[in-house]
């Protein structure tokens, strides 16, 4: 991105924009609230509908945030960005929106359990909402019977609009941007680079939300249809969590509350088509050919999650004892949930075949690997990628190769395609910040007293966006019961870091963020 | 003559006199293991000085074959130490006596001798593996690579230019080292010694302390030991930790190039942070909390308490010390602090190139800028790395130990530190942990004490082995599925 004076992006002739605030942060973020607190009011309708309980505090969050959004969107107009504001916007959006997305939470009480406090009931709203909107599906929330519909339904939408992005929703909404559109997108995107669908950059945030809703609707009917027609709002509920590979469910033991072989087989398909890159489903939709064998890195994400449900099953049948049969779909259902860094569990109590913190220790080391590894880039899934570590294991054997010969030439190759050294020393350099971002969150959490099985699981998980983690923070418990209100906050944050990829937060609060024209000044010189 | 052996040779001789020394050492204790101990140390070094005089290394070996020659003499040096354990009857199982050996030689503080009950030799013969062990990978680091390989593409692995000051060459590198490092282990024994201990535990202290080995004569450790003792071994810890160059420096006189060397502030910046943490943070007295902190980052091993009771972050903060480990040109494990420093700087560089996508960023090394070529190769050393670390975590999940046990167990094994969190414990005995285990801690051991290149290079001699002889047809599926049909063929035949 060129630096030095940048022309401002304005409609030819008057309008009334151009007496607006330029700043493009403040209205992408006006845009991303009032879609949230479109949510909201939703919800809050379908809670008037139903149960009634939390109507008021939805709709009152609903205005906030439609009020503040509606301003901010009117008051502002978009200038042209520049390099270090796109990912001040991108962080900063995720932050207002995450804690603009607590207040139903704070205003219906959700977590004003015995013993609770103002400042706790914020700190788990925050953590969830962060969640929520991080889709990774760690919860604090422990009674799944008092809220109604309408707020469990807001839950599960949190997730909806953080799988695809809000800022893919913001830039699809808007007219005209300008340059950095993409960034903006890629930014918030995760994976190495973002592909244009189309020229236009509005016009290829459309159609990622386009091939987004359709993949929802579709996880709906399936789902709906493979739970015997019982519940078209538990589908819709699932269908959310699905298409975003976040891990919330309306019911407390999750998946495992049905017990049934074909709901299970259903979430497995969605979870894994969730894991997959959109734009992938947007080739095969709109060709009408299937292009998934034909890439690299969905052949690499198939065959790590069956080699890992192959081990693990192995392991399980073995070391625990399962029956086969519960030894295959325990693991193969949790293999998949965590793989895709969904989250969700079949898990139908503690103890039970999908209560996998009962595994032997290996079979747990295999899904902290998979914790760790994620989905496809371009998917809605956490994780450092697959396509990113096929990179890491081939600069792995370049090491092999060039301890025989030091002075080779070794392109890295991915299918037919090179891989620039430009994207591979980027691979690089994100898995040392991904590295060091877990050995810094693990020492901020065990330092506020979470046990160290548990932290490492919990700061892998909430990095990947898995969910449910290791130790007392597994399948069938909760974060609230496993960690002090501070290390909640470091695990939310890390969420929001992990969603956006790490560089974004880290740019956006590291000071050279500021000093960006200076130093590529000197460096040029 | 491959340059495998000639250091062979070279090792074989040092060993065998330190051998022997230990066997003379050990008459009047248990005769019997003495005479054993040298008579086996007499005739290795006897062997190796006939070598020696017939065997020239090569001028100039290739990399592979350096790196394949490292992974080689250690598997040497290993199964010497395994058959004499065995043989002398000092551990009565072959698996045992391997585990121990490979606990030595790689500088490792994992144990299954009780000291108490072994005789003199074979506890002075267990430093002394230890004591050879540090040696070679000093000798690697500092005089192997840079000066044999002479590649400035293996900057990262080695000490770059200020080792020209103590290596103007191989032969007076080697001879420098031998002399420093045994001039060293004596003033570290005589420091023992003033501090009231025996002739026997201040050897095996020492020898213990500038290897980085961390063995003792004691089940735990340097808790029992007198404070003067235990802070001899703390400033020993760090002396070796920072390496043969700082030694060499010390020796000298000369502190200008200390005050310079952007590794050495940031090896003390990283001790001190991590003590006062831990004391900090859970209110462990700052003489412990240092001893520990410069115990993990040298990966030493030794302990004056049962530090896995302190708490998760405690541990944690000991577990990232010896994960970043010493400083290059040293005996120690872990990443290196060098390492570390550039990966920072290749990490920000990153950071800072998302701004500006056209921006030069330089990593420099004290007064060294590195090429973009080095930076990749180190990162494909960290993948490495990581990945040794995970695949052993997973050896150790499945053979059985607890998962706590398992991640931090390969990450001590890796390092060469040796005490863990778990099974394992914070005196690295490794009675309580079973035989499959202890078996696959042996290659993690190895694979972490010779730095991870040697053992990329053996993984490239096997796919080049494996390339060319698809190349000949030998691994063909078709040639595959002909010699089936002849199995199945001449089995029906006899039938």
């Amino acid at each position: 991105m060129a630096s030095g004076p940048v022309p401002e992006v304005a409609p030819a002739g008057h309008s009334p924009l151009r007496d607006r605030f330029a700043s493009t942060t403040l209205h992408i973020l006006g845009i991303a609230l009032a879609a949230v607190s479109l949510g909201m009011l939703a919800c809050a309708l379908l809670e008037a509908a139903t149960s009634r309980r939390d109507t008021l505090a939805l709709g009152a969050s609903a205005l906030v945030a439609g009020a503040a959004g509606g301003l901010l969107w009117y008051l502002t107009r978009p200038s042209a960005i520049r390099k270090r504001d796109i990912f001040a916007t991108v962080a900063w959006t995720w932050i207002l929106t995450t804690v603009v997305g607590a207040l139903p939470f704070v205003l219906a009480g959700t977590f004003a359990g015995p013993g609770a406090d103002f400042v706790e009931q914020v700190v788990n709203s925050v953590f969830e909402s962060a969640s929520g909107f991080s889709a990774s599906g760690s919860t604090v929330l422990t009674d799944f019977e008092s809220p109604g519909r309408g707020l469990m339904m807001y839950r599960q939408l949190t997730h909806w609009y953080g799988g695809m992005g809000v800022v893919v929703l913001a830039v699809a909404v808007l007219p005209f941007l300008g340059v950095g559109g993409l960034e903006l997108i890629t930014a918030e995107a995760p994976g190495t680079t973002s592909d244009r669908l189309t020229p236009r950059v509005s016009e290829t945030a459309r159609r990622l939300w386009m091939v987004y809703i359709g993949f929802t609707v579709c996880a709906a009917v399936a789902f709906f249809v493979a739970d015997g027609f019982s519940s078209l709002y538990d589908a819709v509920a699932h269908a959310f969590t699905l298409a975003a590979t976040g891990g919330f469910s309306v019911h407390a033991d999750s998946i495992g509350h049905y017990d049934s072989v074909a709901v299970e087989t259903v979430v497995i398909v969605f979870m894994v088509l969730g894991g997959t890159s959109f734009s992938l489903h947007w080739r095969a939709v709109t060709t009408g050919r299937v292009p998934y064998h034909r890439n690299s890195e969905f052949r690499s994400y198939l065959g790590v999650l069956a080699v890992a449900s192959a081990v693990i099953v192995i392991l399980v049948w073995l070391e625990n004892g399962l029956p086969l049969g519960s030894a295959i779909r325990g693991a193969v259902f949790t293999v998949v949930s965590l793989g895709t860094s969904t989250g969700l569990s079949n898990a139908t109590g503690s103890g039970s075949p999908g209560d996998y913190v009962t595994w032997v220790a290996g079979a747990q080391l295999v899904l902290l690997f998979l914790m760790v590894v994620g989905g496809c880039t371009g998917s809605t899934s956490g994780g450092i990628k697959v396509m990113r570590m096929q990179v890491l294991g081939l600069v792995m054997l370049r090491s092999v190769q060039h301890s025989q010969s030091p002075r080779a030439v070794i392109p890295i190759r991915l299918g037919r395609d090179t891989v620039s050294e430009s994207v591979v020393s980027r691979v690089a350099g994100f898995f040392l910040l991904h590295f060091m971002l877990v050995i810094a969150g693990l020492l901020a959490v065990t330092a506020l007293g979470g046990d160290l099985e548990t932290s490492l699981g919990s700061v892998v998980s909430a990095l990947g966006n898995m969910g449910p983690a290791l130790g007392e923070a597994g399948p069938t418990s909760n974060y609230a019961v496993a960690f002090s209100q501070p290390a909640r906050l470091v695990l939310a944050l890390l969420m929001i870091i992990g969603r956006l990829e790490i560089l974004p937060i880290l740019l956006a609060v590291v000071p050279y963020v500021y000093r960006s024209k200076d130093l590529a000044r000197v460096a040029r010189r | 003559m491959s340059w495998a052996l000639a250091s062979i040779i070279d090792a074989g001789l040092v060993l065998g006199v330190a051998t022997m020394l230990c066997g003379l050492a050990g008459i009047g204790d248990d005769n019997a293991d003495a005479v054993a101990f040298t008579c086996v140390g007499a005739v290795l070094a006897a062997l190796a000085a006939v070598a020696r005089r017939r065997v020239a290394p090569p001028e100039r070996p290739g990399t592979g074959r350096v790196f394949a020659g490292i992974g080689l003499l250690w598997t040497v040096l290993v199964l010497f130490g395994t058959v004499l354990y065995a043989g002398t009857g000092s551990l009565a199982r072959l698996d045992d006596a391997l585990v121990e050996s490979a606990a030595g030689f790689t500088t490792t503080s994992l144990t299954l001798l009780d000291a108490a009950e072994a005789s003199r030799s074979v506890v002075l013969f267990r430093a002394a593996t230890s004591w050879v062990g540090g040696l070679l990978a000093v000798w690697i680091g500092v005089v192997t690579l840079p000066v044999v390989l002479r590649s400035t593409a293996l900057i990262g692995y080695t000490t770059g230019r200020r080792g020209l000051d103590l290596v103007p060459s191989a032969s007076t590198g080697r001879r420098r080292v031998l002399i420093l490092y045994s001039g060293f282990t004596a003033a570290c024994v005589i420091a023992y010694l003033l501090t009231g201990l025996g002739v026997t535990e201040a050897l095996v202290v020492g020898l213990g302390t500038v290897s980085t080995g961390g063995f003792t004569g004691r089940a735990d450790s340097l808790a029992g030991y007198g404070g003067a003792t235990q802070a001899v071994a703390g400033v020993g810890m760090f002396l070796a930790g920072a390496g043969i160059f700082v030694v060499w420096w010390i020796a000298r006189g000369r502190l200008r190039p200390l005050w310079r060397s952007q590794e050495l502030r940031t090896f003390v910046v990283l001790l001190v942070a991590a003590t006062a943490a831990m004391a900090l943070h859970r209110g462990i007295g700052w003489g412990e909390a240092g001893f520990m902190a410069v115990s993990a980052m040298s990966t030493t091993g030794f302990a004056v308490v049962d530090w896995t009771a302190w708490g998760t972050a405690t541990t944690v903060i000991l577990l990232v010390a010896a994960g970043i480990g010493s400083m290059m040109g040293s005996a120690g494990g872990g990443m290196r602090v060098m390492r570390v420093q550039l990966l920072m700087g290749s990490a920000g560089g990153e950071l800072r190139r998302q701004l500006d996508p056209y921006a030069v960023v330089l990593v420099r090394r004290d007064d060294e800028t590195l090429s973009q070529r080095t930076l990749d190769r180190l990162g494909g050393h960290q993948v490495a790395y990581v990945v040794l670390v995970g695949v052993g975590a997973l050896l150790l999940g499945v053979s059985g130990v607890s998962l706590l046990g398992s991640v931090w167990g390969s990450v001590s094994a890796v390092t060469t530190f040796g005490p863990a969190f778990g099974e394992i414990g914070a005196f690295g005995l490794l009675e309580g942990v079973d035989r499959a285990e202890r078996l696959a801690l042996v290659p993690l051991m190895m694979g972490g004490r010779m730095s991870v290149p040697p053992v990329l290079a053996g993984v490239g001699l096997v796919m080049n082995w494996y390339k060319a002889a698809v190349r000949r047809g030998r691994f063909s599926v078709r040639s595959a599925s002909r010699r089936l049909e002849a199995l199945v063929e001449s089995r029906s035949g006899d039938g």
